[in-house]
């Protein structure tokens, strides 16, 4: 049975990595009305990420 | 070959040999070695800077980079930071004993979203959305004594949860875990997750309100 707490962590791990920190200034931050585009980028990264790991884990 | 930015450092041993240390005038960035050909988006890279990322805070606090920023060389790290290189300097050795911790908890109420229908430009529907983002908020109770637990910022991260970040002494998070299974008991009927130790994400923001 797989265990929820490493998952639970591997994933606030990738959330703080993908989605947390300093972002350098004109590296491809774009934001509008407070809206940082580039964050919502980076969550479909996490997404596709999440799905390649279930994915992988099916196998 | 590039390197994917890590995180900014005090010193180099801070960095070495867990990840590449590339010189940023009194400072250091920690990079991972990437391929050009590798995309940013590989999975193993992801979860290898992930590693990297942990293994770097058991040695020293560091400035986390978000993910996706890569170099090919210090001076080009050099022409994209320079600016920020003295706030920094300033930030780490202030925070050299701390880390960050995050609690994020689910929301009591939120705002629907907006309809992207119902605005004539997109500036003003992400206004709205940013907006009804910002409505979110927690139990007032459970807020304050989750502000009690140390010096502690409040972000909205979406519409569904609010994370209080919390700045914490690296002899401290044991204390503050504790605090986390208390305040578990005291409000047995809001789900929140506490997770940390972290790098300086929210706390290398001078600009947060």
């Amino acid at each position: 049975m797989p265990d929820q707490s490493q998952d639970l962590s591997l994933l606030e791990t990738l959330d703080h990595l993908l989605d947390r920190g300093v972002v350098i200034a004109g590296e491809a931050v774009i934001s509008i009305g407070d809206v940082d585009l580039l964050y919502l980028g980076l969550n479909i990264v996490l997404a596709n990420v999440d799905a390649l790991i279930r994915t992988t884990e099916r196998r | 070959m590039r390197a994917v930015v890590i995180g900014v450092h005090l010193r180099r041993e801070d960095i070495e040999p867990v990840a590449e240390a590339i010189p940023l005038g009194e400072l250091f960035l920690s990079g991972a070695a990437v391929a050009d050909d590798q995309p940013l988006g590989d999975r193993d890279l992801v979860l290898r800077v992930a590693q990297m990322r942990a293994s770097l805070l058991e040695r020293a606090t560091f400035i986390a980079i978000r993910y996706g920023f890569a170099v090919r060389s210090s001076e080009e790290a050099m022409a994209k930071c320079a600016p920020q290189i003295e706030r920094w300097r300033r930030l780490l050795a202030l925070h050299r004993d701390n880390v960050e911790m995050t609690l994020k908890v689910a929301v009591a109420s939120t705002r629907p979203r907006p309809e992207r229908q119902a605005f004539a430009s997109g500036a003003d529907y992400l206004r709205a959305l940013h907006e009804a983002t910002r409505a979110a908020d927690v139990d007032p109770r459970f807020r304050e004594a989750a502000s009690r637990l140390g010096n502690c910022r409040w972000v909205h991260r979406d519409g569904r949860s609010l994370e209080c970040v919390l700045l914490v002494a690296r002899d401290g998070v044991e204390r503050v875990r504790a605090a986390g299974e208390q305040l578990k008991r005291d409000f047995p009927e809001i789900p929140f997750l506490l997770s940390g130790p972290w790098p300086l994400e929210v706390f290398a923001d001078d600009d947060h309100k």
